[in-house]
């Protein structure tokens, strides 16, 4: 897996200040999608087990932070790694929330309990999900590309089996 | 030998006339923007601008061949030195003050031209806080603020309500009983005794604290009552007032900020700024807690207010639970005024007098590794620092002399109705030294960043060893300032320097001796005081940590910002978060930078790329307007009233994502 982007700390991705990782990877091909470079898997570097120990101690060392953002390409393409990096960063940081962006319809990941997708999923707090729509292009949404996304509370939609937006 | 001499005076002389001259030229036909622009709330290009101008800079010119003493104006001329308001210099006038606006209102007070009554109503008593911040600012040159104008208003609103109650039992024929109970806000039995003049009373005096701080904030936004269409540089503090009346206060204000001017613009004035207070506001279970987020809510929105710590030890100390004038509070463009060795160790009623700033990198281009040595020289570094130091401190007490034996009516306003503590007590003709020596002469330095980088070959923020020496060296200077008070007996303080117009001039001529260095003089600009550069990339916390230990240091007056890019105001946690830990880390005065454009088509406010997001207007078409922060100070659209090296410092800016 490679990460084509880090910001050590954001306020545009998520409630608080979150540290953004993108992953690189994306077949979702949205029309008028903001970084197309990122589609492809091997943009970027390596995100190597020295990276990620090194990233995972910056966070743990900010005191700011409220959590951590996934973001891409569509970190869904990466699936099990992705999971073993959020295992990973829960040693060190066990209450660190989890947010994650991602291409998919959320229901099309719920609906398939197997998948790798789903337990990324659920090792998240709250996804934002949906394609870019050029159509619906809103900026001045919060955390958002276009009004088709949706911020998706994961753990209240697994216990309650009904879309929570926040 | 005659001749020579003769002809050298007449060619000294020729040279001063040529100055005066070109200095109209210049004024008259623009052709010094950077002179004119040297102030961000001033529209040097306007005719009063320009009438103002020819005042102050005649003033300048004045001060520098007839005035300063011989060493300062040296130290000047080769850019070691600052004199702050030089054109204020000749006339005695001084800097900046706290209003005792519970004083004032409750007396009454007379503007000169006439006298005023104490007023009986909110609503009255905000419209003559606008008045008194205007008669004040022409008696001095720099800020007016007031240190804790929800204390200061509070009985206002106890009149509005009283009287409104009282039309209420007029209206809904209830009885009253004046022997049993007082009509307050507070007074809870009141809402069950009579129960429709209360709740009554209760509206009607909320809508009017509203319109009355809606008018407060229009007011001092469009009262251009300086030379060059300025407005008085006004700071308001306010956040510890638990009083249901107080509460009501910090609330209009709060709104009516909100909502913005005329068109929903952000204000630019007064700089506001939140009193933080462990117990009182900052957390779920204080009083005022609900205010503080509504106060965060508010910055994220326009930029104030600021927030000051008063939980900072060296704040702490001075605090007394029973008296608000002990709380500390701030100059919206960082000033601090709270000890006073001469026992008066409260805020209102006293101020900065004078400051003259030392400019720290041309010491460090003289002595440190930049020159090529291997190892700096501290020694020459530290030895031309007292140098300069004694020079500057002999500036400020050159100065006070001149301010000191100036008569009370020269300050009019300001000493007559006592505005500054005493000056009711002298007469017209009365030097104004007894109350003045309350004040502070302060020592102000720039450049810290830039001077490390010199020295040492890394800034402060790059090296935990540059680290320590950065904080000596700012430590010795306070040193300096703490030793120099004993010796002259007077409030000698070390201040983080505001550089509005400073920021670029020293940089300018520097670079025309030394060239241009690398993160020393490449930029149009130095870094204000010690701040981390605003183009070195580190984490909030960190900057904050960094820079914390510097406030503790700077006796008269120190802020720290940390830049947040995106729209803050969709993520309000991360901002409260901010401000919190920098509390926490003891920062004294504390704001966060972020910004704020505003489509000139639609008005809509928020981050606007080169199209609105709203409307779809694009910049090249309509321009839009985007609002920034300088020395403290809002101001309208950075790229028309910003001097240059303003403009490249927050074109540098690196920014929390």
């Amino acid at each position: 897996m490679n990460i084509c982007g880090y910001y050590p700390e954001s306020i545009n991705e998520g409630d608080g200040l979150r540290a953004v990782i993108f992953l690189s990877g994306c077949r979702h091909r949205c029309s008028g999608c903001f970084n197309p470079e990122t589609w492809n898997f091997n943009y970027g570097e390596p995100f190597t087990e020295h990276r990620q120990q090194e990233i995972i101690n910056e966070m743990a060392n900010n005191p700011l932070l409220d959590g951590m953002t996934l973001a891409g390409g569509d970190p869904f393409f990466s699936a099990d790694e992705a999971a073993d990096f959020i295992d990973k960063v829960r040693i060190s940081l066990p209450n660190f929330s989890v947010w994650i962006y991602t291409g998919y319809m959320y229901e099309d990941i719920m609906a398939h309990m197997d998948s790798a997708e789903y337990r990324l999923l659920q090792k998240c707090q709250v996804v934002i999900d949906g394609p870019f729509i050029e159509s619906l292009k809103n900026t001045s949404l919060p955390y958002r590309g276009s009004s088709n996304q949706r911020i998706i509370d994961i753990q209240a939609n697994l216990r309650h089996d009904v879309a929570t937006l926040l | 030998m005659v001749l020579m001499e003769s002809r050298s005076y007449v060619s000294e002389t020729e040279k001063m006339l040529r100055e005066v001259s070109s200095l109209g030229h210049d004024i008259s036909e623009s052709l010094n923007v950077e002179m004119l622009r040297e102030n961000a709330n001033l529209n040097g290009e306007s005719f009063s601008g320009k009438i103002g101008k020819f005042g102050s800079e005649y003033a300048k010119w004045y001060a520098r061949y007839y005035i300063l003493p011989e060493q300062l104006m040296a130290a000047v001329d080769h850019n070691d030195l600052y004199v702050h308001d030089l054109d204020q210099y000749a006339v005695g006038s001084t800097n900046c003050i706290f209003i005792p606006f519970d004083k004032l209102l409750s007396r009454g007070f007379s503007t000169g031209s006439g006298s005023v009554r104490p007023p009986q109503s909110i609503s009255s008593a905000m419209a003559l806080v606008a008045i008194i911040f205007q008669c004040q600012q022409n008696s001095q040159y720099g800020g007016v603020s007031g240190s804790k104008l929800d204390h200061d208003l509070a009985p206002y609103v106890a009149k509005s309500f009283a009287k409104h109650f009282h039309k209420g039992l007029h209206y809904f024929n209830e009885s009253f009983l004046t022997e049993d109970q007082d009509i307050t806000l507070g007074n809870l039995k009141l809402s069950s005794s009579h129960p429709s003049s209360y709740s009554f009373a209760m509206q009607e005096t909320k809508t009017e604290c509203l319109q009355a701080a809606e008018s407060l904030i229009h007011n001092l936004n469009t009262m251009s009552s300086r030379a060059g269409g300025q407005i008085p540089f006004t700071s308001i503090n306010y956040g510890t007032c638990t009083s249901p009346e107080g509460q009501m206060i910090i609330d209009s204000i709060l709104s009516t900020t909100m909502n913005g001017l005329g068109s929903g613009e952000t204000p630019v004035f007064p700089i506001q700024i939140f009193k933080c207070k462990r117990g009182v506001n900052q957390s779920p279970e204080d009083p005022n807690y609900v205010l503080f987020l509504k106060a965060i809510e508010c910055s994220t929105k326009r930029l104030y207010p600021n927030f000051a710590n008063l939980d900072a030890p060296f704040n702490l100390q001075y605090y007394d639970p029973t008296d608000p004038n002990t709380e500390f509070a701030t100059m919206g463009c960082r000033t601090r005024v709270l000890a006073d060795r001469h026992g008066r160790n409260h805020l209102s009623g006293k101020g900065n007098l004078s400051f003259n700033t030392i400019n720290l990198v041309k010491l460090g281009i003289k002595h440190g590794v930049v020159n090529g040595s291997t190892i700096p020289n501290e020694l020459g570094f530290y030895r031309d620092l007292h140098h300069f130091l004694d020079i500057a401190l002999d500036g400020l007490l050159h100065r006070y002399n001149i301010q000191a034996r100036q008569p009370a009516k020269a300050s009019d306003f300001m000493m007559r109705e006592g505005v500054w503590e005493g000056g009711e007590l002298l007469a017209p003709e009365e030097s104004v030294e007894e109350c003045l020596k309350h004040g502070s002469l302060s020592i102000g330095f720039i450049g810290l960043a830039e001077c490390m980088k010199a020295m040492y070959g890394r800034h402060h923020a790059e090296s935990d060893d540059v680290y320590n020496k950065a904080l000596s060296l700012i430590a010795s200077m306070r040193r300096y300032c703490d030793e120099k008070s004993e010796e002259h007996d007077l409030n000698i303080t070390l201040i983080a320097t505001p550089a509005e117009g400073l920021s670029g001039k020293f940089t300018k001529k520097d670079r025309e001796v030394f060239g241009s260095i690398s993160g020393v003089t490449d930029r149009d600009y130095y870094t204000n005081s010690f701040h981390v550069p605003v183009y070195h990339n580190l984490p909030a916390a960190r900057k904050i940590a960094l820079e914390a230990p510097f406030h503790e240091l700077c006796n008269a007056g120190a802020i720290s910002y940390v830049e947040l890019d995106g729209n803050v105001r969709s993520n309000q946690k991360a901002f409260l978060r901010i401000v919190q830990y920098a509390l926490s880390q003891n920062i004294s005065y504390f704001s966060i930078n972020h910004p704020i454009d505003r489509c000139g088509t639609c008005h809509y406010e928020g981050i606007i790329g080169d199209t609105c997001p709203q409307c779809g207007t694009n910049e090249a078409d309509v321009p839009m307007h985007r609002l920034r922060r300088v020395t403290g100070y809002l101001t309208g659209d950075y790229q028309t009233r910003f001097n240059a090296a303003k403009q490249a410092e927050v074109r540098d800016r690196v920014k929390h994502k």
